[in-house]
């Protein structure tokens, strides 16, 4: 059951992390060029995605796949929507309690949750996430209700209002790199060798002393506290939320991206992020065909790439050299 | 006031045979092959749209219909088995990945091929029987009836036949199974064929009361889910009590308080056995 992909999470090497770096810098500054409105809003909504799918690759990493990571992105959401909306509270502190509020739900319902293992953990995420919709629903006062918030405030930044789509990219790319730094600095740490442990053998872990019930659930703190800290940004950004924005979709599309991109390579997320994103649009005479081109790409990429697109290089360069 | 309860009483049986034929095909799914199938819900709506076309654009009988839709369901479950789970056989979580991309095929295939809107379905049947103040309707007491007529079926399948004898080998241990001759080439396509072909009838039954739609395969396949993490994954006897348990919970409460009540009654339930008991009320305690 564990051994999700039997690779280890490991770096590609300097050299393709250079060419990485260098590909990703390339992409980000696409829209400069065009100029295009729309671009920008893709090149945003690709800085969101990559974002919610690392934090459910750090939920991935300790072995465990999440089906309600759309309703932490609600969560997090509605959290910094009604505390600046209701409370006054200035965005740039909604956002970082939006994550805390977030992590702290994570770590309440994770607790008990992260006994369960394998299918029987995703099966209960899956209904956490039908729950979270219904809850919202229920306490319209709150939430709502079903006709959502709307008119939700612009990004502002001490004062500093993100109006058009330029800034917004700006902004979300450097919270992308904030988001992206911090899993790094973890994977390279203790906490790290930990998470990659408990993927790789929960019994030898446990066996070894490390405390994987623990370990598992600082996982799901850490990445639903990232998915919280997305969804108050896009919140934000889009202006409206609804119970239906969060719904088992949106916690599929991150599912779809993060495989896609590689589980366990850091840079998976954001691998499929680039990849699936703006994918619809390049394929725009056959939008119908938007959500059964993704089927086919997540079982074909399954299938035949089951450490992701960013497993490809590697793979390009010889499957049997092993890599430390 | 003894009127609400018996007609609660036999809306909740019907809802419990509905979600007995999904959540049956769903754990025999998982106990033969271990595969989580999240699409199961899209062969429902599958099941209906089969049944809808055979109705209304062939005009073939009812009875006819739901024939050819089970013998149709068999074919495309051991289709899917050999396309999309057969290269994820030992890979329980990769297997149920692709099934969520199978899922979003299915329903946005036939979003393209029906369209979005609700499509009704011509009454089988129409009258109502009345016991006094119980009234049922014709068309509800013709899918109960058939529908348990297909479990019994299924059940004598199960118990009395040497395909039947096959996957109850396979749900109980894989390996020694093997050693006796159980054929996994044959047992996965047609044991996948076999859910599939619950799950399309089941579509197929519930098309005359709920019409049919793109989306209809979304909430049987939650209550799929729910009944097995009652019963325990895989547990036949355990998804039986659970369906049935579910029907009655959601028909009563919802008469009495409301249906946004018996949502949240459900999930809390669910939420509470699996913290309890993570294999369910009947599990076999592996999780």
């Amino acid at each position: 059951m564990m051994d999700i992909a039997t690779s280890k999470p490991q770096s590609t090497g300097h050299a393709n992390g250079i060419a990485f770096a260098v590909a990703v810098i390339a992409l980000a500054s696409i829209p400069w060029f065009t100029g295009s409105v729309f671009h920008f809003h893709i090149a945003i909504m690709i800085c969101l995605g990559a974002m919610a799918a690392a934090g459910l690759g750090t939920i991935a990493w300790v072995g465990q796949l999440s089906l309600a990571h759309g309703a932490f992105v609600g969560i997090g959401a509605y959290t910094c929507v009604l505390m600046v909306m209701r409370l006054g509270v200035p965005f740039v502190v909604g956002l970082p309690l939006a994550a805390l509020v977030t992590g702290a739900i994570a770590y309440v319902i994770g607790t008990p949750l992260l006994r369960l293992r394998g299918v029987y953990f995703v099966l209960i995420t899956f209904a956490l996430n039908e729950l979270f919709r219904l809850v919202m629903l229920e306490f319209p006062s709150v939430s709502g209700g079903s006709s959502g918030i709307a008119a939700i405030p612009k990004i502002s930044l001490f004062g500093l209002v993100l109006r058009d789509q330029q800034s917004v990219y700006v902004f979300a790319l450097a919270m992308l790199a904030l988001v992206m730094a911090l899993l790094w600095s973890i994977r390279r740490g203790p906490l790290g060798r930990r998470f990659a442990a408990v993927e790789e053998n929960l019994e030898l872990a446990e066996a070894s002393g490390i405390p994987t019930a623990r370990t598992q659930n600082t996982a799901f703190v850490i990445g639903s506290a990232i998915a919280g800290f997305t969804g108050a940004i896009m919140a934000h950004y889009i202006g409206f939320i609804s119970p239906e924005s969060f719904g088992f979709q949106l916690s599929v599309s991150y599912v779809i991206i993060l495989v896609t991109g590689g589980r366990l390579a850091l840079a998976g997320p954001l691998v499929g992020a680039i990849f699936l994103t703006p994918l619809p649009e390049f394929l725009r005479s056959a939008q119908e065909y938007q959500h059964i081109i993704y089927g086919v790409v997540l079982i074909v990429v399954l299938r035949f790439l089951p450490e992701g697109l960013a497993g490809l290089p590697k793979r390009l360069a010889g499957k049997g050299r092993e890599q430390s | 006031m003894s009127f609400l309860i018996a007609q609660s009483l036999i809306n909740g049986i019907i809802l419990g045979t509905l979600y007995l034929m999904m959540a049956i095909g769903f754990t025999l799914v998982f106990g033969v092959m271990r595969v989580v199938n999240f699409a199961h819900g899209e062969f429902y709506m599958i099941g209906a749209f089969m049944a809808l076309i055979g109705v209304t654009w062939l005009g073939l009988p009812y009875a006819v219909t739901l024939a050819l839709t089970v013998g149709l369901a068999v074919l495309l479950g051991a289709l899917t088995e050999r396309l999309v789970f057969r290269p994820f056989r030992s890979d329980e979580l990769s297997g149920m990945i692709a099934s969520l991309g199978l899922a979003m095929i299915l329903q946005n295939g036939a979003l393209l091929f029906f369209g979005p809107d609700p499509q009704a379905f011509p009454s089988m049947v129409s009258g109502v029987f009345r016991w006094g103040a119980l009234i049922v309707p014709k068309s509800r007491a013709l899918t109960l009836g058939v529908g348990v007529v297909i479990l019994i079926g299924f059940y004598f399948l199960l118990m009395h036949t040497r395909f039947g004898r096959g996957l109850r080998a396979l749900v109980q241990d894989q390996q020694v199974a093997t050693l006796y001759g159980v054929r996994l080439e044959l047992m996965y396509p047609l044991g996948l064929g076999l859910g599939v072909a619950l799950a399309a009838v089941a579509g197929g039954l519930m098309a005359p009361l709920f019409g049919v739609s793109p989306f209809i395969g979304a909430t049987p396949l939650l209550k799929a889910f729910i009944v097995v993490i009652l019963g325990g994954l895989g547990s036949i006897p355990g998804a039986a009590l659970a369906a049935i348990l579910l029907g009655l919970i959601e028909s009563f409460v919802s008469s009495f308080i409301s249906a946004s009540a018996a949502d949240i009654v459900t999930f809390a339930l669910v939420v509470g056995v699996l913290l309890l008991r993570p294999s369910g009320i009947l599990g076999r305690g592996e999780a």
